[in-house]
């Protein structure tokens, strides 16, 4: 496993919509065989915009997630976490 | 030696109403206003002209209260479709008046967090807005033109509006630009290759992602929806607005379309023959118009749509 394109693209678009793009922290780990799960941290302050009115950034964030996973072959799971 | 200062709104009342309160007045009494634009009505405040007010404070003058809204917890979304007023701030005490009770200033409110007044959601105060020249902004107002024995002129007036216009009042085609910036990085990002073009007609956004990108287009088109829905976000956050918006990754918008043409023809075809009614697979409003206004062509048949988003579906029936 490496999920190096799920950490870059996750990182990448949470740090263009979040007001404090220094204090995310995205964190790539294995969750079983062909499959990570990537935490994502940001200020609490960010967290609305990263989940976004009824869940629809967050959601757009795990597709696109998904579909880097899919880059590398991996399942992709995102957790957002403050 | 009156106080004065100009301040926009979507109606006269509204900049008068954001002028008291950036001057901490309450009541319209003790102004006098001069109106020296009536707004104009556009589309998410795109193409619209807010009003503008030059508000004098009668003498007598009253210092400032403090924070006097309650708050508002939906003004600064970062959703909301709403273009933020502007608040000319008064050049006396450089001081934001912070009130915004009604969410209508969002200059207002940057100004209130960057000076540390607690968020009106109960987080931390916002400290990025920083990166957008808060601290600037609270001096600024301090090095405007001081009414001190005449008035300021007008021209001195205009200039320090200029100041404060750069952040909320984004075109479209700065939009274009922040969604063209933000698409090549995101293609960057999952090492792709494609070149990424906007086109601006009729006050929509038309991005195109051409080239070896079929990985961002997704079954039946979900990673593509996704990536817009990013794009209006990223454009959201950066302008405070968002324009209505089309994108295409890798031709994938086109051959759907194409092929949705395709297969109403087809569905009227069968409706015309058969009579009875046929019921689409669910889809979204983008393809629903598609089909709709291919059903609106041919003669005989009649489409509509049934059901709740993301379940909706449209109808086709014999006319």
């Amino acid at each position: 496993m490496s999920g190096e394109i799920v950490e870059k693209v996750v990182t990448y678009v949470v740090s263009n919509i979040v007001d404090n793009p220094e204090e995310i922290e995205v964190e790539v780990v294995e969750d079983g065989e062909d499959a990570v799960l990537a935490e994502v941290r940001t200020a609490k302050s960010d967290m609305g915009r990263v989940i976004g009115r009824r869940g629809r950034v967050a959601k757009a964030i795990r597709t696109v997630a998904r579909a880097a996973g899919d880059e590398e072959g991996l399942d992709v799971q995102v957790e957002f976490l403050d | 030696m009156d106080e004065w200062l100009e301040a926009e709104g979507e109606s006269v009342e509204a900049a008068v109403q954001a002028a008291l309160e950036a001057l901490g007045l309450t009541s319209p009494e003790q102004v006098s206003v001069e109106v020296l634009r009536e707004p104009k009505k556009g589309f998410l405040g795109l193409g619209s002209q807010m009003a503008l007010v030059k508000v004098t404070q009668k003498p007598r003058r009253r210092r400032r209260r403090g924070r006097s809204g309650k708050g508002d917890s939906k003004g600064n979304s970062g959703e909301g479709a709403r273009k933020p007023e502007k608040v000319a701030n008064s050049e006396r005490s450089g001081k934001p008046s912070g009130s915004n009770g009604s969410g209508r200033s969002r200059s207002n409110q940057k100004q209130s967090k960057g000076k540390g007044s607690p968020d009106s959601r109960g987080t931390k105060p916002r400290s990025s807005k920083q990166r957008e020249g808060s601290q600037e902004r609270q001096t600024r107002p301090t090095n405007k033109p001081n009414s001190k024995s005449k008035r300021p002129s007008q021209e001195a007036a205009v200039t320090e509006n200029k100041g404060r216009d750069n952040e909320p009042k984004a075109s479209i085609e700065e939009q274009a630009t922040v969604a063209v910036e933000f698409l090549e990085g995101l293609v960057g990002s999952f090492g792709l290759d494609g070149d990424v073009t906007s086109r601006i007609d009729d006050e929509v956004l038309y991005l195109d992602i051409d080239g070896d990108t079929e990985a961002l287009v997704g079954n039946r088109g979900v990673i593509l929806h996704s990536v817009l829905e990013l794009t209006r976000t990223v454009i959201q956050r950066k302008t405070y607005g968002a324009p209505r918006m089309r994108i295409d990754i890798a031709g994938y918008a086109a051959r759907r379309r194409e092929a949705l043409q395709i297969y109403a023809g087809r569905l009227a075809e069968k409706v015309l023959a058969d009579g009875g009614e046929v019921m689409l697979e669910p889809m979204n409003p983008a393809d629903r118009k598609v089909v709709h206004d291919a059903i609106g062509e041919i003669d005989g048949v009649r489409s509509y749509s049934e059901g709740e988003d993301p379940n909706r579906s449209v109808v086709v029936a014999p006319e």
